[in-house]
């Protein structure tokens, strides 16, 4: 750590009390030396006569001395500027943990001094892993554990490495704790936690519901091949229903793309047959993983045996929010045009899906008719249920 | 083929063979996802259990009011619809209906040290439907 000439400058306003002394010594030496007559004899500081000494010669040695007092005197600014540079709290401790000294970045105030320094930690697990890391660094390692402290709406979290200072004899004398702040790095890691959890919460849940529609395809499946045929599909559907959460970050999707996106698999043979229709609905991801194996059923069957199945048919969605505050969504879906309707059997998994799980789910209300120019479903159900936000 | 709301709880007694019961045991399932609880209903009525349905815990609330013949009460956590969560309809109902053994099911991990009730179960989601079969069968012999 050198000095400058810059620095001694500067550093002239914050002298110590031992520069203030040694310049002061300086000055009174410099009086007596002009006092002193003959000037062939002078006295060394240590009171020996010296006998060697001219005036010019003192007048050499007391600039050396100014100019290493300057140098003193910038060193320790430099020092001093350095600690105030670092964004860390840095602190010095007794042996036994006593704070001794600190810097201004510290989470403490010049209070702390002579406090002991692991109690100053709120949480007592917090105090035992402050103790542990003390008797490290008393033995010549170095300790380090991370921690909060401060008031719970602006509570701060810290990295904090404690390690020996050597005395000349390289046996730990005092020990330096730095304190830095991890806050962010700490909110970040508790975020991605967060999310993680969530996002094995949802894993399961889907894993649940793919596991429910394999069983219910199996249980209503006339055979092995068709059962993997309709499996495939529904599979694809839930697929293409996560895409569509996954664009509104798996909070809320538009009605409209939901049905965009269950019909997408059947559109390519329908130019112009199909219209959708409705003002703009956020759906919540529970519903909209339901409505759209409700559309793909509704689409398959017209594909096999309804609207979707001749050239002529065609297919309209349309929906409308209604009642008090428009609290109830209407949601009907007709086909028109194609060969005269055979009502399915009941009990498929399309229709139970329909039939029940949308008011089971969503305390609404679903009728499934089948009348000779082509099916028609009228759905009603509750927005607010509609829009919930867990899945 | 209109479904009404307010028909809950449906019954979709099956006849099955049941080792633990003469009867059919009847079990109360609250999930709030329709596909999951249709599921797991069939399930049950295929393992002989008599099955009455809820969609939330204000429902199943109102199900054990005015059914005191069921037996065991099977919840998922989570039902945003209801006035609580499962873990809340367990702990309340093991109050109010000490007699009525409680299994709690949920894709959320495991439950919490005060989550559950003394002596309740929990089966995390998705569950092999044998096992779903033989723990409920367990739980109504346990509290005959």
């Amino acid at each position: 750590m050198v000095a400058r000439d810059t620095d001694a400058e500067r550093a002239s306003s914050v002298e110590t009390a031992r520069q203030q002394a040694i310049r002061e010594e300086i000055a009174r030496l410099r009086a007596l030396l002009h006092e002193a007559r003959p000037p062939h004899e002078a006295r060394t500081p240590t009171g020996e006569v010296d006998r060697a000494a001219s005036p010019a010669e003192w007048e050499a040695r007391l600039a050396t001395a100014e100019d290493l007092n300057a140098r003193l005197r910038a060193s320790e600014a430099f020092t001093a500027r350095l600690l105030a540079a670092s964004r860390d709290s840095i602190q010095v401790l007794a042996l036994d943990g006593t704070v001794q000294w600190l810097t201004e970045a510290g989470r403490l105030d010049a209070a702390a001094i002579g406090s002991t320094w692991a109690a100053s930690w709120p949480e007592p697990g917090d105090r035992i892993a402050a103790e542990v890391a003390l008797a490290a660094a008393r033995a010549g390692r170095t300790g380090r554990f991370r921690a909060p402290s401060g008031p719970r709406e602006a509570m701060r979290w810290w990295d904090v490495v404690v390690s020996p200072i050597q005395g000349p004899d390289g046996i730990p004398e005092r020990l330096l704790a730095v304190a830095r702040d991890v806050t962010e790095a700490h909110r970040a890691e508790e975020q991605q936690a967060l999310l993680m959890q969530e996002m094995a919460h949802r894993l399961k849940n889907t894993l649940a519901l793919v596991q429910a529609v394999a069983a219910q395809t199996l249980r209503s499946a006339p055979s092995l091949e068709s059962a993997m045929d309709a499996f495939n599909g529904r599979l694809m559907a839930l697929s293409d229903a996560h895409d569509v959460l996954i664009r509104g970050a798996w909070a809320e999707a538009d009605l409209a793309a939901v049905v965009e996106g269950a019909m997408a698999p059947h559109i390519d043979a329908m130019d112009g047959r199909f219209a959708a229709a409705g003002p703009r609905v956020g759906l919540g991801p529970r519903s909209v993983l339901t409505l759209s194996l409700m559309l793909h059923e509704l689409a398959t069957n017209a594909a096999k045996y309804g609207a979707l199945s001749s050239p002529t048919g065609r297919v309209a969605v349309t929906w409308a929010l209604a009642g008090e505050a428009e609290a109830m969504l209407h949601l009907r879906w007709e086909e028109s045009g194609g060969p005269p309707v055979v009502p399915p059997r009941r009990g498929g998994f399309g229709s139970r899906l329909i039939e029940r799980s949308l008011v089971h789910s969503f305390g609404g209300r679903v009728s499934l008719r089948f009348p000779r120019e082509g099916a028609v479903m009228d759905l009603e159900a509750p927005l607010a249920a509609m829009q919930d936000g867990t899945a | 083929m209109t479904s009404d709301p307010d028909r809950h709880p449906q019954d979709s007694r099956q006849d099955g063979p049941d080792p633990a019961c003469d009867a059919a045991p009847v079990v109360l399932l609250v999930e709030d996802d329709g596909l999951l609880l249709m599921e797991a209903a069939d399930t049950l009525a295929e393992a002989g259990f008599t099955v009455l349905e809820a969609p939330h815990a204000d429902q199943a609330l109102k199900v054990l009011e005015s059914r005191p013949d069921v037996e065991v009460l099977m919840t998922d956590v989570d039902m945003p619809l209801g006035s609580m969560n499962g873990f809340a309809l367990a702990r309340l109902v093991s109050r109010r209906w000490p007699r009525i053994p409680v299994l709690v099911v949920s894709g959320m991990g495991s439950p919490g040290p005060h989550d559950m009730p003394p002596g309740a179960r929990f089966i995390p989601k998705p569950y092999a439907p044998s096992a779903l079969v033989r723990t409920l069968h367990d739980t109504v012999r346990r509290a005959a």
